[in-house]
């Protein structure tokens, strides 16, 4: 008998054949890889996902192919009730959407243009705040002692602060043109500014509270007994598993950025006429009083609000499912 | 699941929600007593001497100043006779009859002598302040010296500053030049007030009729802060007053009803509170919840809508013609507006037929095209800018006039604006969309009404550091000629540094010659006539403003008051006679 010193040559080497799999080997799947899986099986997240990007692309792209909503049209409205001619605020096929009152601007434009704008605000200040607030939530819920006394004291200080009053004082004493920008330009940095730098302690305190609960689990004791320093445990360990809250409350503070910016167009320091926004449409529908005679100005852009609000909730619940292996 | 089903449901509960309250409308106003559309304005609506009640008015922002000697609205030049009698008034009824003056504090109209340049008043005797203390002639000639400090007191005319002789011109007032006298006002007795005029002036006793004559005892004068805790001289007194909140009136028990025959003390109590929503006050005031909009100045456009189509409100409301107009004034000190074509052009850019919409239609005025209304004698109908035959605007005529002015491409300039009267702002806007289309932009501006002629619109300074070559603003005539319309907006002498209503910062010797030439003494009426057609002439060639309408107001008549009727001077309902039901 021969001893077998070599590897048998004519065997073929094993082979697992995967089902459906394109005959690939085994490998284990990341993180984000079984999140997109779960998400992908949520049919209500994947369709406030698909309204989320149909805003985006409209909010970009609408403009290019709407007309242009600051002409008026005076010959559509009744003159001395300032209502739109026709029904339901004056829909016809030159107006899809019917046009405003007292002017006779076409709405599915202005609601289109006041995308662009709406959004705009409400993403960066959105990111603004979450960005400060992250970096300061997980810096007191850390650290804790003496520095998240101190934070957290700056919190209530933020909170307590008479946001509108500063905010139209600041409005008032910027000069028409300051670092570079003029008119609504140098308004819409502005009221990013103001909206993003006031919203930071409501996501702050959130992640604050997350990262008390985190840094006393085992793997953060872990990798602190293996010689991880603060910097690595924030952002190796404990950031990745803040990503859930911070995508939820982020996907919550975009529309309440939006109905900020609305607030603040009513005390005559939001964005300047004519641009159209959202929330300056709804508000000239309630201080005008035209939601009373014209219902239409007022449902149209609420419904467009409504939708942004709804898509984003879903989807950043979906999310949050996904990425949370223990919910169900 | 379930979180997404609660979702769902809430999303349907707040999409009928908002469907209900789109349709909710006008469901629960109470069915008015009506005595028919525009009935105030030729006859006294539930005419009562019932006394008693409470009157709420509503204001969209505090008054300029509830002071008498500091304030240039209308509505309070009506109001503050609550509680400021002046040397003269006018005679509250309707028509005509209530342009005519009547004595108020004076016995009689003034005695003029000196060939029209001395002016002798008597006041009544006896008569006493809300404290208790004599009201004399020194107290009269008080309340004309503090006017001279318009760094203080930045309101109101300055008819006394530029009409009055001896050491008027040099006089700064009593806060800067404490103990000095003005030798133009002599008191002989405590009962007799005699002005001394820089040259004749027959309309005096016009001039005696602004609430600047109403007495003020010196000890109790604090300069601006005056308006908070005022002495008053008519039927009510100040119980409180909260800056940019309320302030409340109630009985004068010193009043003497002889002091002022045009006002009465029906009411127990008034109270005015700011509420900066216009569109809330009309609804309130349609609901009952208050009795009067203060501004006088007309509903906005979803009251009005609602009016004009439930007829039970539409015989509860009144539609006069209001007498003032709807400007924007054009700044000719800002460029390049310094140049008359650049004006030209945004005159005949400008749509008339938005502008009217935006002012709110046929039921708050017409089409103006001249720079006086109607109403005014020697009113004489012309239009140099195509109003008539290009309601839209001409844009062709604009933009030869732009050529002219070395602008072809158009410029950019600020427009100035009231941010809590809707008209105002929905006027600023429906004028930059008519000049977009020939490269002129306009940036908006816009500011609280309280503040705009003290602090922005009103000060030139202020209009031209930032660019605002325009402004809106309203005008009525500070008596009933064209001297009293034209001369405060259209005279160059009456510029001033704060409180300007020469927002044009207009200087024509033409304008200027001619406005002096209406004063002289011996002119009959058709040559005043003359005179007053050429001022309109001039202001509208220098395109000085852009004409928005002749204004009416569509006011809604509150069934919970008595005495109501339109007085034709201050072009509102007038605020000295109502009482409460």
């Amino acid at each position: 008998m021969t001893a077998p010193i070599e590897a048998p040559t004519d065997i073929a080497a094993p082979e697992i054949v995967l089902e459906g799999a394109g005959a690939k080997a085994i490998e284990g799947r990341s993180l984000g890889q079984i999140a997109w899986m779960r998400l992908r099986r949520d049919k209500v997240a994947m369709g406030g996902g698909v309204v989320i990007i149909a805003l985006i692309l409209i909010a970009i792209f609408g403009p290019f192919f709407v007309q242009n909503p600051t002409i008026y049209h005076p010959s559509l409205i009744n003159p001395t009730l300032s209502t739109p001619n026709g029904t339901l605020g004056g829909i016809s096929a030159a107006h899809p959407l019917g046009v405003e009152p007292s002017t006779g601007r076409d709405m599915l434009s202005r609601v289109v243009n006041g995308a662009r704008i709406s959004l705009l605000i409400a993403f960066l200040a959105t990111a603004l705040a979450v960005v400060i607030g992250v970096v300061m939530g997980v810096i007191a819920g850390y650290f804790g002692g003496w520095t998240d006394s101190v934070i957290a004291r700056l919190m209530d200080i933020f909170l307590a602060f008479p946001l509108l009053v500063f905010a139209i004082a600041l409005v008032g004493v910027m000069p028409s043109s300051a670092f570079g920008l003029s008119g609504n330009g140098l308004r819409i940095w502005l009221l990013i500014f103001i909206i993003g730098f006031f919203a930071w302690p409501y996501m702050g305190r959130i992640i604050r509270g997350q990262t008390l609960s985190l840094r006393e689990r085992e793997f953060v004791d872990a990798a602190r007994s293996m010689g991880a320093r603060g910097p690595y445990v924030l952002f190796r360990e404990l950031l990745p598993n803040l990503w859930g809250p911070i995508l939820v409350y982020a996907t919550l503070l975009i529309p309440t950025n939006i109905l900020f910016e609305a607030a603040l167009s009513y005390l005559g320091v939001g964005i300047i006429p004519p641009q159209p926004t959202w929330g300056g449409m709804v508000s000239d529908a309630v201080t005008n009083g035209f939601y009373q005679i014209d219902p239409m100005f007022m449902i149209i852009p609420g419904f467009a609000i409504f939708l942004t609000v709804l898509a984003f909730n879903l989807f950043g619940d979906g999310l949050r499912d996904a990425l949370d292996p223990r919910s169900r | 699941m379930r979180r997404r089903k609660s979702l769902w449901l809430g999303a349907i509960a707040s999409i009928a929600a908002l469907g209900l309250a789109a349709c909710g409308g006008s469901s629960t106003t109470p069915t008015p007593t009506t005595a028919g559309f525009n009935a105030a304005s030729t006859a006294v609506v539930n005419s009562s001497t019932h006394v008693g009640g409470t009157i709420t008015y509503n204001d969209t922002t505090w008054p300029d100043s509830l002071d008498a000697g500091n304030t240039y609205y209308a509505h309070m030049w009506n109001f503050t006779r609550l509680y400021a009698s002046p040397l003269m008034t006018y005679a509250s009824c309707v028509g005509t009859c209530g342009l005519k003056l009547i004595p108020a504090l004076a016995t009689a109209p003034g005695v003029p002598s000196n060939g029209d340049k001395t002016w002798t008043y008597t006041i009544k005797s006896g008569m006493k302040f809300s404290d208790g203390t004599p009201i004399t002639s020194a107290d009269v000639k008080y309340a004309v010296m503090r006017t001279f400090a318009k760094d203080v007191l930045v309101n109101g005319p300055s008819y006394f500053i530029s009409l009055l002789a001896g050491n008027a011109a040099t006089y700064k007032g009593p806060y800067k030049m404490k103990g000095v006298d003005l030798t133009s006002i002599q008191t002989p007795n405590s009962t007799t007030v005699v002005f001394q005029l820089n040259k004749p002036f027959a309309d005096f006793n016009y001039i005696a009729a602004i609430p600047q004559t109403a007495p003020v005892p010196q000890s109790k004068d604090t300069g601006a802060s005056y308006q908070l805790h005022f002495v008053s001289s008519g039927p009510y007194m100040l119980q409180s007053a909260t800056l940019n909140k309320q302030w409340v009136l109630v009985k004068n028990p010193n009043w003497n009803p002889a002091m002022d025959p045009a006002v009465h003390q029906y009411a127990a109590k008034i109270i005015v509170n700011v509420n900066p929503n216009a569109n809330d006050i009309d609804n309130r005031l349609i609901a009952g919840d208050i009795n009067m909009d203060i501004a006088g100045t007309g509903v906005q456009s979803a009251a009005r809508a609602r009016i004009l189509t439930n007829a039970s409100l539409k015989a509860s409301s009144d539609d006069p013609i209001t007498g003032f107009m709807f400007f924007i004034y054009q700044n000719t000190q800002v460029a390049p507006l310094t140049n008359v074509h650049c004006r030209m052009a945004i005159e005949f850019a400008a749509n008339k037929t938005t502008l009217l919409d935006a002012f709110g239609g046929p039921y708050q005025g017409t089409t103006a095209s001249t720079a006086m209304p109607p109403n005014i004698v020697g009113w004489q109908h012309f239009d140099l800018y195509n109003a008539a035959s290009h309601p839209t605007g001409d844009i062709t005529s604009a933009k030869q006039q732009l050529s002219l002015c070395g602008q072809p491409h158009g410029f950019t300039t600020g427009i100035a604006y009231r941010s809590d009267r809707p008209r105002d702002v929905a006027m600023a806007q429906a004028l930059q969309a008519a000049l977009a289309p020939v490269g002129i932009k306009l940036t908006l501006h816009g500011f609280p009404s309280g503040s705009y002629y003290s602090n922005f619109a009103g000060v030139p300074t202020y209009m031209k550091t930032h660019g605002l070559g325009l402004a809106t603003g309203g005008w009525g005539a500070d008596w009933p000629d064209a001297w009293g319309w034209f001369d405060q907006i259209a005279n160059g002498n009456a510029i001033a540094s704060a409180g300007n209503t020469n927002i044009s910062m207009l200087n024509d010797p033409v304008v200027n010659d001619a406005l002096a030439k209406m004063q002289a003494p011996g002119q009959s009426q058709a040559q005043l006539n003359v005179i007053a057609q050429q001022i309109n002439m001039q202001v509208m060639k220098d395109a000085a403003i852009v004409p928005v309408v002749y204004a009416k107001a569509l006011l809604y008549r509150s069934p919970a008051l008595t005495n109501v009727m339109v007085q034709p001077y201050y072009g509102m309902y007038n605020y000295g006679t109502l009482g409460s039901k």
